[in-house]
């Protein structure tokens, strides 16, 4: 218990020792990990906002005129059937019109001068979540076309799928970004750790000649190491956290008009905290790196 | 408790110890004496194992140190005490924490840590400076704080490397002294010097070194 006490203060020497590069690893790390947090903000976002979205993924079964009550009961009961719907809702030509009116009443002048209402009847459905894939939605709908009654099949998947691909690169870039900055986080803590060990080398010489074993040695600079990631990591937190704040609030009328707004959130607690694990596993292998190339740690 | 057997040391293809046969028992007191680069320092520290021999065999309390592994090599120091001519104190640690240091890494109770420091401090009649920092103290105290920190642990063998460099000569005979007292208490105690009147104070064995070769070794078994 002495000994550990006694690691961790020594420890704590080494970071006021040496204020400024402990200023400069913290930063670092920091800003390695706020950049890659930028990153894993909008990944994580975007992809609620397209779970969200595909939640509301509808098709839409236009069928052909003139078919009587009894046909559209039948459709309905053929198009409720499939495994690919789990709930669909009829909307009458009369309905349809009267949508258009109230969508876009400055454009319901064009259908006064056709006399007969040219909107076809329509099934609104809402998909099956295990049947949304681009593929599945393709399939069904190829399905239902060849079934006398239904005029066309519409439904807007590609782009969700792009939103996919989209997020798809967005990880990537997340990944290729993390990666370099956590390299250069490693190296700059290594080099702190590293000057650390050069100013204190007669001290080490002199603990290894009294008898101390190479962790001894080594411990109070890899918990160092430790504590300037995980305090990097802490500050880019942050850093983040005030980015965000402000990104809400400069969104403002318009985000919350269009409905972003709500959709936003900052990281989950758990997220947060393997921030700050990863800001404390990127200090503990700079230091790592230090120690295995300084000779003096060695017996 | 200490052997050589035709130990050789090269720095850069030069001979720094050059067939070296020599054999200590426990509890003697043996002044390494010779000219400055005899190779006097040298084997001091292929004994405490900061340097490894090119030939030969070294046993240390029948542990041959050139094939210790590294690992071991800490617990081989643990048995010794180690006394330096710049006194190797950390500086910003008092003198009671300086000579703590050989107990605090061997994982020493609080207790434990402050009987045998302050016994250590008052034999080498240093304990009313334990609060200094070594910067506050004259060369003669700093080289008692040094010498404290080598016997807190009770070590088996005490390796003294010019101790006594530097200093006067009524300082050296009490540093001196103090190395006496040690070995009365069962110490082996191994002193390298190059100090004349040092070696008539002590009046051991001598055994000398010159161009890194043994060129006499007198007084064996006192």
């Amino acid at each position: 218990m002495r000994q550990i006490a006694y690691l961790v203060r020594e420890a704590v020497t080494n970071i006021r020792i040496n204020r400024t590069t402990t200023l400069i690893a913290v930063a670092t790390t920091a800003f390695t990990l706020a950049c890659f947090g930028v990153f894993l903000l909008l990944y994580l976002n975007l992809k609620g906002m397209a779970r969200s979205l595909q939640d509301d993924i509808k098709a839409i079964v236009y069928l052909n005129d003139g078919l009587t009550a009894q046909g559209v009961s039948d459709l309905q009961s053929r198009i409720k059937a499939d495994q690919e719907v789990a709930s669909l809702s009829y909307v009458s030509k009369e309905q349809a019109l009267a949508d258009f009116r109230t969508q876009f009443p400055s454009e319901s002048h064009l259908l006064q001068g056709l006399g007969e209402n040219p909107l076809p009847a329509s099934f609104v459905v809402t998909l099956s979540p295990k049947f949304r894939s681009s593929e599945a939605v393709r399939r069904w709908a190829e399905r239902l076309r060849a079934v006398p009654g239904v005029a066309h099949v519409q439904y807007s998947r590609e782009w969700i799928e792009n939103l996919a691909t989209v997020l798809g690169y967005i990880e990537l870039a997340a990944v290729a970004v993390g990666t370099i900055l956590s390299v250069a986080s490693v190296t700059i803590i290594a080099s702190t750790i590293r000057l650390t060990l050069y100013a204190r080398r007669d001290e080490i010489e002199i603990m290894r000649l009294i008898g101390a074993t190479g962790s001894f040695i080594k411990i109070p600079y890899l918990l160092e190491g430790a504590a300037l990631g995980a305090l990097g990591g802490a500050l880019a937190l942050m850093l983040l956290k005030s980015g965000f704040e402000f990104f809400k609030l400069q969104l403002g009328a318009p985000g919350r008009f269009l409905g972003i707004e709500s959709g936003f959130g900052f990281f989950p607690a758990r997220i947060s905290l393997l921030m700050v694990l990863a800001g404390l596993l990127l200090g503990s292998a700079g230091s790592f790196v230090s120690l295995i190339e300084f000779k003096g740690a060695k017996p | 408790m200490i052997q050589l057997f035709h130990v050789s040391k090269y720095y850069d293809r030069r001979p720094a110890l050059s067939n070296i046969n020599l054999q200590i028992e426990k509890g003697e007191f043996v002044l390494l004496v010779g000219p400055s680069g005899a190779g006097k320092t040298t084997l001091l520290k292929l004994l405490f194992c900061a340097e490894h021999p090119d030939d030969g065999q070294i046993l240390v309390q029948n542990r041959n140190v050139a094939r210790l592994r590294p690992s071991d090599v800490p617990y081989l120091r643990r048995t010794m005490g180690i006394v330096f001519q710049d006194f190797r104190l950390l500086p910003k640690k008092n003198v009671f924490e300086n000579v703590a240091l050989p107990l605090m890494v061997q994982g020493a109770s609080a207790f434990e840590t402050r009987r045998k420091v302050t016994e250590a401090l008052k034999a080498v009649g240093i304990e009313h400076r334990k609060e200094s920092r070594p910067a506050l103290l004259s060369a003669g105290e700093q080289q008692r704080v040094c010498i404290a920190r080598a016997i807190v642990n009770g070590p088996i063998i005490l390796l003294a490397d010019e101790p006594t460099g530097n200093m006067d000569p009524d300082l050296a005979g009490e540093i001196m002294e103090l190395f006496k007292m040690i070995h009365a208490r069962g110490t082996t105690v191994m002193v390298a010097t190059h100090n004349r009147q040092v070696v008539e104070q002590v009046g051991r064995r001598v055994v000398m070194l010159n161009e890194g070769k043994l060129v006499s070794d007198k007084g064996a078994g006192q």
